[in-house]
């Protein structure tokens, strides 16, 4: 057991040594984590304080300025982490939910019900995705419950795909059909087999979804449908956006630590996918 | 081939009908009273509330009031924004060719500088060169487009002083013919740099990654094998194979287009259909919104039948299915 | 002067975690009109050998050493430009997979014709396309597959478009890469059948490379048994196959149904092929050997001359005769 792990272990230090992006991906995520878990307690100022001096450029005082309210930026950004985090965490994982279900009963049981839910993923994927959010943020309220909600539900489509595509491969596989012919109901070896063993491909998605979460909801702030009572990075941008010539600090640091963010989640992503598929890695 | 058109046709169609049923469905289900959302206000006065009644029959059955929002839609009547009591077609209208004059500049110069530096990268693979673009490749899909526009803003406008920030002409300048053009182009100058900026590393790697993915096919070792040079493999064979996955990207990211640019132009006030949208959003101009919705989805499903079609013309493979 | 004569070819693979040892110190002379078949197990180096002589292997991790003479002059050491107009014109390659040999979007006329032209830069369309044509018909193919994309075309359609290919330039020297493997037994026999053929009418060599002895045995004169990337065993058909005596060749003919179509016998070799990230010192085949005594596992057995004309490395071969 104990040589069983430390392989385990070992295999995981190989694939990382080998793997530049799960590599730098993973530590970047380390210190992400850090920022948000920590980032409150070490603010040296209250976010929502209005302090005496509008619009500082950064000094020893105000790490990265303050705004044309005096909010301290550098508090801000600290605590604005979790919201991003959070944000692309949830909405990624509801996207998973969907996808892997209506990927993996379409995949699995194929047949008709196949033929509808395709035509229902490809309806899906000709949606102007980022305007159909636009539109029911504006219309059903923008609280961060909704946007994590309408994120998920208009990006699961990639993740349906690709569970199809594992529990069709998948399906034919002995195991599963041993477990058939041993009479295990079919929904069970959908829960129990097909969808672990496909899962990974979803995971190494929904990592990207992540990204593509904090970028929406970077977006959506901007364009004022963010959730007003959270601090976000996209909602700091667009109050620095009308002070840009004379405050260039306002927007310039929540921007680039969104970068970071969505590169962390890009990075792992990638590296995630490279371990799954290392033929194009293979020099030829 | 004729089946699969038939299908992606089918699938289009839906797609509109899915829009017109959201549509339909947003206003109706929306929290508070239709009437309300339809006119904009909190209290619209009483001629407002039987007018619009009147137009939508607010006071029928639902699936009656579906049919007369599709027969008004048919006739292509999209109603009148609130804000500026105009039509609604015509205010889109007025909007279209600017978001294209932007659109497809970036969408093109995107596409060649992606497309050539994907190829370059591809050929010096695993050098330093290629590790470089990869990297700033990565740093610039992560990056969001509002930001860098800003970026651009503050560096090229407000530090160096080059450009203009916003709009589409200078306004106390009122240049004829050539100035005028010359004085277009400056103002396109940050918005479409932007675009392009933001569209490059899409094209980088795609175009990268299916040219290293065609040359490791086996027909590339057959062509090698018959002493054909390097150069006519490379410009004839790989290229035409690994063209295909970019016409491909570059037909989807020109039916996304209008979506694409909105942040942008709304950075630069940009007198386009992304403007028209985020004006909308702040008025919460329903009638103007679900309008662009619907002739962004139709758009949409259009051109990705127009992308289906094209597909199956540069890839043969296609065609037998 | 041999067609082609192999002189201790030696193939490694680097990467940046190992070294492979693909192919090891292997000689070998191609007659004018000779069949040879090269046979081992999958990752025994036979194609890596072909590909290797070819200068087909990317050389970025790739080293091949020795000497590769066709017609006398070494293929490993000309220049680019020399090269190229060696190849295709005389030695040509039928790939593993012949469904994915040509380009997908491309017409197969088309791309023949542009192979053609890449000898004859200035031949005339016209004539190009009837010799493409005659080489259609001489694989039994019909003149619609000129105007078809490779993906229209059955296996066995591909693979004699793959053939007719190989036969554009008369080359003298025919390299076959398990090139009929991935067909049906039947299919296979045709095509077998049509190459027997077709080689008395165009008098061309053939390397035939293959895991399936009875291919070998089928349309060999000569054959040579590869193992971990070293040669065992090569000797005529009707010797080598009939009374093998290196024990990994009475394995391989263990493995595969006789001839006559007995399948009594049909039992693999216990094993596995060793790590050839490793420069062996002793026999390659000791692990598995069935005879292997303490000297097999601390030198290398040189190929040692049984008959004219057929050659083992095996220690048992030097104690005179062995008995299989």
């Amino acid at each position: 057991m104990e040589k069983k792990r430390m392989g385990k272990l070992q295999k995981i230090w190989i694939t990382l040594k080998n793997n530049a992006q799960l590599r730098i991906g993973l530590l970047l995520l380390i210190i992400l984590l850090l920022i948000a878990v920590f980032g409150p307690v070490f603010a040296p100022y209250n976010p929502k304080r209005l302090n005496d001096d509008l619009l500082a450029a950064p000094c020893a005082k105000y790490l990265f300025g303050t705004d044309k309210l005096g909010h301290d930026v550098f508090s801000q950004i600290l605590c604005g982490a979790a919201t991003s985090l959070k944000i692309g965490f949830i909405a990624a994982m509801i996207s998973a939910v969907i996808g892997v279900i209506f990927g993996g009963v379409a995949g699995f049981f194929g047949g008709v019900i196949d033929q509808i839910f395709s035509e229902i993923m490809n309806i899906f994927l000709m949606l102007p995705t980022f305007f159909l959010i636009l539109l029911i943020i504006a219309t059903f309220g923008s609280s961060m419950l909704n946007v994590m909600i309408v994120i998920g539900l208009t990006s699961w489509v990639g993740n349906a795909r690709l569970m199809r595509a594992q529990a069709k491969a998948i399906k034919e596989r002995t195991f599963i059909k041993s477990s058939i012919a041993m009479g295990e109901s079919k929904f069970s070896i959908l829960v129990r087999h097909v969808i672990p063993n496909g899962i990974f491909p979803i995971i190494a998605n929904t990592t990207m979804n992540i990204s593509g979460a904090i970028l929406t909801e970077a977006g959506l702030s901007f364009l004022g449908l963010g959730d007003p009572n959270v601090i976000s990075w996209g909602q700091i941008i667009t109050a620095g956006k009308g002070d840009l010539p004379k405050a260039w600090w306002i927007s310039t640091f929540p921007g680039i630590m969104t970068i970071f963010t969505v590169l962390t989640f890009f990075l792992i992503g990638e590296g995630l996918n490279r371990v799954l598929s290392p033929k194009m890695d293979a020099k030829k | 081939m004729k089946r699969y058109l038939f299908k992606r046709i089918l699938t289009g169609i839906l797609v509109v009908a899915f829009s017109v049923m959201f549509n339909f469905a947003i206003i109706r289900l929306a929290p508070g009273n239709p009437t309300r959302r339809l006119a904009g206000k909190d209290n619209p006065n009483p001629a407002t509330i039987a007018a619009l009644t009147e137009k939508y029959g607010l006071d029928k059955p639902i699936a009656e009031q579906f049919v007369l929002y599709v027969k008004q839609l048919l006739h292509g009547d999209l109603g009148y924004s609130y804000v500026s009591t105009a039509k609604v077609s015509d205010l889109i209208k007025s909007r279209v060719a600017p978001t294209l004059m932007i659109a497809l500049t970036g969408a093109i110069f995107g596409l060649v500088i992606g497309t050539l530096l994907g190829v370059f990268a591809a050929r010096k693979r695993g050098r330093k060169i290629d590790t470089f673009l990869c990297s700033i490749s990565y740093l610039f899909d992560s990056t969001p487009s509002f930001w860098l526009g800003l970026m651009m803003i503050l560096l090229f406008s407000s530090v160096l002083d080059w450009f203009p920030t916003s709009g589409m002409y200078s306004l106390r300048v009122n240049a004829v013919g050539f100035a005028r053009f010359l004085d277009l182009l400056k103002h396109m100058a940050l918005p479409v740099t932007t675009l392009v900026l933001i569209d490059i590393p899409y094209y980088f790697r795609i175009a990268r990654s299916s040219v290293l993915q065609t040359m490791s096919e086996d027909f590339i070792m057959t062509l090698r094998a018959t002493g054909m040079s390097e150069r006519k493999i490379f410009n004839k064979y790989v290229m035409r194979n690994a063209i295909i996955p970019t016409v491909t990207v570059f037909g989807i990211t020109l039916a996304y287009m209008i979506t694409g640019v909105a942040m942008i132009e709304i950075i630069f006030a940009w007198p386009g259909m992304g403007r028209l949208m985020l004006e909308s959003i702040t008025n919460r101009d329903y009638p103007t919104l679900s309008a662009i919705y619907l002739l962004l989805s139709t758009s949409v499903a259009v051109m990705m039948i127009v992308v289906d079609i094209v597909y199956a013309w540069i890839d043969p493979r296609i065609r037998v299915e | 002067m041999s067609l082609l004569e192999l002189k201790h070819i030696d193939i490694q693979y680097k990467t940046p975690v190992k070294t492979v040892y693909a192919v090891q110190d292997v000689s070998l002379c191609v007659e004018e009109q000779d069949s040879i078949g090269i046979v081992g197990e999958s990752g025994s180096g036979k194609s890596t050998l072909a590909m290797g002589i070819l200068r087909l292997l990317p050389d970025n991790i790739t080293t091949v050493r020795g000497e590769a003479l066709l017609n006398g002059k070494d293929l490993l050491a000309m220049r680019e430009k020399e090269l190229q107009s060696v190849r295709w014109k005389e030695v040509s390659v039928v790939f593993q997979k012949a469904m994915n040999a040509l380009s997908p979007v491309h017409k197969i006329g088309a791309q023949m014709e542009d192979i053609y032209l890449v000898h004859y830069p200035n031949e005339d369309k016209g004539v190009i396309k009837n010799r493409i044509l005659e080489l259609l018909h001489l694989v039994n193919l019909a003149d619609r597959v000129y105007y078809s994309y490779p993906h229209e075309l059955s296996g066995g359609m591909m693979q004699r478009v793959a053939i007719a290919l190989a036969l554009i330039f008369k080359p003298k020297l025919l390299i076959m890469d398990e090139a009929t493997t991935a067909l049906d037994v039947v299919t296979q026999t045709q095509i077998l059948n049509e190459i027997m053929v077709l080689e008395q009418k165009i008098n061309v060599a053939r390397i035939m490379i293959t895991h399936d002895m009875s291919v070998v045995s089928s349309t060999c004169k000569k054959v040579v048994v590869m193992y971990a990337g070293r040669i065992m065993e090569h000797g005529r058909v009707e010797d080598v196959l009939v009374n093998p005596q290196h024990p990994y060749t009475q394995g391989l003919m263990r493995s595969f149904p006789s001839f006559t179509g007995e399948k009594t016998n049909l039992r693999g070799i216990e094993g596995n092929l060793p790590d050839m990230s490793v420069m062996p010192a002793c026999c390659v085949f000791a692990d598995r050997c069935p005879y292997a005594q303490a000297r097999c596992r601390s030198e290398i057995p040189a190929l040692t001359e049984k008959a004219p004309g057929w050659q083992v490395a095996c220690f048992r071969m030097e104690g005179g005769e062995a008995d299989a």
